[in-house]
């Protein structure tokens, strides 16, 4: 794949036709131009991958991208153009509102209005209106969850509803390229905004109706490679994170369960049964196919809705991917049984392995990394036959490369207790050295709420758009889970807001369970802008060197974060081999 | 009203017998639909500036209401002409019926020069020609919009009258009032737009991609301006533009090779349409005759400026690497002329089809005025696009089964529609 995949060719597409009387499983654009790096892709896989996957390997499953239509790039530059919207879109002084309020005024392209009205005529299935710009998933230049995506429930019995909310989804997409936090990221990644265009991917959502809502039973990020293995787990083994609903719990940091594909009855390293419990998904993300909400065309999740575990036990969709905890004994029971708490194990589908999903991710991790020669992230989503379980659908949603360093350094364990090592730790993620940063911005307090959480993910956000602006990379010292979506369990930043961060290092607390932070997005960005990573336990063998940063000269200072400026830069090394790293003074 | 060599009521006749015959259409049906249904005519006086009564004809002609109500424009043109105007009905009927609206078609007009009226001269026009047509014009009747020399605001003041005298408001009444007073967004690009949507069916149709075609463009009015402009969009390089000079009363054709700048031109042009000679000039336009257009060595030719343009005096200049013509004019082309583009295997798209996207948003606009809620531009050309779109490809696949002529093929297409509707009346 490409570095800037977004800028190929439409060659792997076909045109758009209305004539087309049947939709489905058709990979068509509108316009001309580049179709961004998400949609490229995907036409990428369909035609390298899934021609090679053997159908007969996996009877129980139909593998295939959901239909999709990209409106190319040179759409979103007619409507920037037509509409004068680059001076609000360029503007510092706009806020995400003012710009989206912008966008929404604004009147799409006349040659291709005719086009997606067919779109609307044609399909009344749930879609997911998703970006596709040129930066996107670059290897090397993440922007994954920088940008808008609206899911839509597309099921208004008039063609003209259907049509409206479909275009306001599309003029969202368009919007947030402009958002704050894409400016500050873009800025931190040196690239221009200018320079940025967004291509548009109109895509069925893969799932079924439950009632109101509509939700596949399973959906997923599987890595190739894991930066952070566990017990038996080999880095190279893989990792994968499944959660019920649409992907947006996993994409936005929230609670999922991650294991190893070779180990798939391994579960994740809880320290125990009642901790399980805490930290497994209790709610999920669906289309609202019920009542329209209220009219919000610049809220992202305006047709969107959550469920909780009692809702998809009635759905009837917990007998897969549920166990039932027996607190008697403590103890977990695969599927669901009595009036137990239901707990998402997978396990079902994993331990038991009659619908051998774990098998079909092995196997596709396996043929994505030949065919894009990369390590590899992979989105999904799974629809279960209700009441079988198979055959299901499987769609594959995207792939991305990851950025696995290969330089060597070597921190002996010897020098991770060395006189001017500031902080050491068995837990890093990255690999090299660093030798440029000279700030450090770290939290002041351990008693975490939700309100503070909330204010130090503001203070951050403030101190990195200075540090971004004056182009210094700095240290950043956090306790809990960064980008987690609970706050008391860390910081709810979004990656954007701590872009400039060349070094991050999450501490945990004595109340406080942490484990590397998950959001897949969030996870992505950390790799692939190669930051070096450290996770220190307040239980470990090498506590932080708090009195030598306190002492530091001040910059700036909040009720809760402190910026520090450094005489000399310090002296980052990490060995990604053996997952050891140092930060020496 | 004059009477000249040129008869576009003839034409029109010329152009339905070929379709009736195709259709072997009864001659009842044949008699019902040669000529108009109804035709008013009618004085207007007027008090003019001056103190003096001036007196002004006026008349309406409605083809054929069988699919709905009439619609069609009202001209304000010193030389009109009840044939031109009776032409004018006669295609208004087909176009709705192309396009598939629920409209009939109808026309009319007054015989007067705007440029040599005040604003309250034309607007005492204006609502003499509605005291005069009242009891027969109306949105479920025949709703009149704006032509040759009449505007949103004549519109505004025909409306105002015809409420004052019913005591209601009929907002789908007439048609083409600005926005915010009962108009449709999108209405101004609609006929040009329109124009552009099936000349890019019919590339795609031909396999030729937008962006490896030039165009040359008659007229430089509201159709032919929005055509360049989403025809330049789609990819297309326009290299020249013909427009009528009403100073030297003579028009000139604009040429750049390496595409002509549209806003640009816009920006110089004065408000009758006419460009600025010397300031095109001066940003690298060649000046050549008004008949130059016609003879560029480009793939498509939109003649949108007024009828009877392509004649079998000039269809012989046109050059050779045409493939399309779009007429964004009404009867731009001459049957004789037609007979030499036939042959040389020209794809036409004609004039009823090509530039019914004005009807279809008049259509929208009285929709929406009827319902008093008003859509989105982005609804108003989506809709736009699926209705020409639709109607383009319904032509061009009859055109292809039949191997016929794409006007035949549009005719018979409206005519038969039309026809239906009469018989499933029981008017014949």
């Amino acid at each position: 794949m490409p570095d800037r995949a977004g800028e190929a060719s439409l060659e792997k597409l076909t045109p758009f036709d209305r004539r087309f009387t049947d939709f489905s499983g058709v990979f068509s654009y509108i316009g001309s131009g580049w179709i961004g790096g998400k949609a490229q892709g995907l036409a990428f896989i369909k035609d390298s991958l899934l021609n090679r996957m053997n159908g007969q390997d996996f009877p129980d499953f139909t593998v295939r991208i959901p239909t999709m239509t990209v409106m190319a790039t040179d759409v979103f530059d007619a409507f920037m153009k037509q509409n004068d919207l680059y001076e609000i879109a360029y503007s510092n002084e706009s806020s995400n509102e003012q710009i989206a309020h912008a966008f929404q005024r604004g009147n799409l392209p006349p040659d291709i209005v005719g086009d997606l009205r067919a779109l609307a005529v044609s399909i009344h299935a749930p879609l997911a209106i998703r970006s596709s710009s040129l930066f996107e998933d670059a290897l090397r230049e993440p922007f994954a969850g920088v940008y808008g995506t609206k899911m839509i429930p597309n099921n208004q019995f008039d063609v003209d509803s259907r049509f409206r909310v479909l275009v306001e989804a599309i003029k969202f997409v368009y919007a947030s390229t402009f958002f704050r936090e894409a400016k500050t990221y873009i800025m931190t990644t040196g690239q221009s905004v200018e320079k940025e265009k967004m291509a548009v991917i109109i895509q069925e959502v893969v799932g079924l109706r439950f009632g109101d809502k509509f939700y596949p039973q399973i959906s997923g990020v599987a890595r190739s490679y894991n930066y952070y293995a566990t017990g038996h787990g080999k880095p190279t083994d893989g990792v994968i994170d499944l959660a019920l609903g649409l992907g947006k719990t996993i994409v936005d940091g929230g609670k999922s369960w991650s294991y190893c594909p070779s180990y798939p009855r391994t579960a994740p390293p809880y320290k125990s049964t009642s901790d399980m419990l805490k930290q497994t998904q209790t709610e999920f993300w669906a289309v609202n196919m019920g009542k329209p909400p209220a009219y919000d065309p610049i809220k992202e999740t305006e047709y969107m809705a959550t469920g909780d575990l009692a809702e998809a036990e009635t759905d009837g969709v917990l007998q897969f991917i549920a166990s039932t905890y027996q607190p008697e004994n403590d103890r977990l029971m695969t599927g669901i049984f009595g009036q137990g708490p239901r707990v998402l194990t997978f396990a079902p589908i994993l331990s038991l392995g009659d619908i051998p999903l774990n098998n079909l991710l092995k196997s596709l991790l396996k043929l994505c990394e030949e065919v894009v020669g990369h390590e590899v992230e992979v989105e999904f989503a799974v629809a279960l036959d209700p009441e079988n379980g198979v055959p299901a659908r499987f769609g594959f949603l995207q792939v991305r490369p990851m950025f696995v360093s290969r330089s060597k350094v070597e921190v002996p364990v010897d020098d991770l207790e060395a006189e001017d090592v500031l902080i050491a730790s068995e837990k890093v993620l990255g690999n090299g050295l660093i030798n440029t940063v000279r700030d450090v911005v770290f939290l002041k307090v351990t008693d975490f709420n939700e309100r503070a959480s909330w204010q130090i993910a503001s203070d951050l956000e403030a101190i990195n758009h200075r540090l971004v602006a004056e182009g210094h990379p700095y240290l950043l010292i956090v306790y809990g889970r960064l980008g987690t979506t609970d706050p008391p369990f860390g910081i709810p930043v979004s990656w954007w807001q701590i872009s400039g961060a060349k070094v991050i290092v999450e501490a945990s607390l004595p109340d406080m369970h942490v484990e590397l932070s998950q959001g897949s997005h969030f996870f992505h960005n950390v790799i692939s802008s190669q930051v070096g990573y450290f996770s220190v336990s307040h239980s470990g063998r090498f506590p932080i060197k708090w009195d030598w940063f306190l002492s530091q000269q001040t910059v700036t200072e909040t009720d809760f974060v402190r910026h520090v400026k450094l005489a000399t830069p310090l002296r980052v090394q990490i060995d990604g081999k053996s997952a050891r790293g140092v930060i020496r003074s | 009203m004059s009477d000249k060599a040129f008869n576009p009521f003839a034409m029109a006749q010329q152009q339905f017998d070929k379709a009736a015959d195709f259709l072997n259409l009864d001659s009842g049906t044949r008699e019902l639909l040669r000529e108009p249904m109804r035709e008013f005519a009618f004085l207007i006086p007027v008090r003019m500036d001056d103190g003096k009564v001036k007196v002004f004809r006026g008349f309406r002609v409605q083809h054929n209401d069988s699919r709905g109500p009439c619609k069609g424009g009202i001209r304000f043109h010193p030389q009109e002409t009840v044939d031109t105007v009776r032409a004018l009905a006669m295609w208004m009927t087909w176009k709705c019926s192309v396009v598939d609206i629920p409209l009939g078609g109808g026309k009319g007009g007054v015989i007067c020069d705007p440029h040599n009226l005040s604003e309250r001269e034309q607007e005492q026009i204006c609502r003499g020609w509605i005291r005069q047509m009242v009891r027969n014009v109306g949105p479920f009747t025949d709703v009149p919009a704006p032509d040759v020399m009449t505007s949103g605001q004549h519109m505004l003041w025909m409306l105002d009258e015809y409420e004052k005298i019913r005591g209601e408001r009929y907002p789908g009444m007439i048609t083409g009032k600005p926005v915010g007073m009962g108009g449709s967004l999108g209405r101004t690009e609609a006929t040009g737009y329109g124009v552009v949507y099936t000349v890019r069916e019919a590339l795609r149709e031909m396999g030729i991609k937008p962006e490896n075609t030039t165009a040359s463009f008659q007229g430089f009015g509201n159709v032919s301006q929005y055509a360049l402009l989403l025809y330049q969009q789609i990819g297309g390089k326009p290299i020249c533009v013909s427009c009528w000079d009403q100073k030297d009363q003579v028009s000139y054709t604009f040429r750049k090779k390496e595409g002509i700048d549209v806003k640009v031109l816009m920006g110089i042009t004065d408000r009758f349409g006419g460009i600025d000679k010397g300031k095109a000039k001066d940003l690298g336009y060649e000046i050549l005759p008004g008949e130059a257009w016609i003879e560029q060595d480009v793939d498509i030719l939109f003649p949108c400026a007024i009828e009877h343009q392509i004649t079998d005096a000039n269809v012989g200049k046109i050059g050779k690497n045409v493939k399309i013509i779009a007429e964004g004019a009404n009867g731009p082309t001459t049957p004789e002329a037609d007979k030499v583009i036939q042959q040389r295997g020209i794809f036409v798209v004609p004039d009823f089809l090509a530039n019914a996207g004005g009807v279809t948003c008049s259509y929208f606009e009285q929709v929406q005025c009827n319902m008093n809620y008003y859509w989105e531009k982005d609804e108003v050309l989506g809709k736009l696009d699926v209705k020409m779109t639709s109607a383009f490809l319904a032509v061009s696949e009859l055109a292809r089964q039949r191997k016929l002529y794409m006007r035949d093929a549009a005719y018979i297409i409206s005519v038969s529609r039309v026809a239906q509707a009469c018989k499933d009346r029981g008017w014949v």
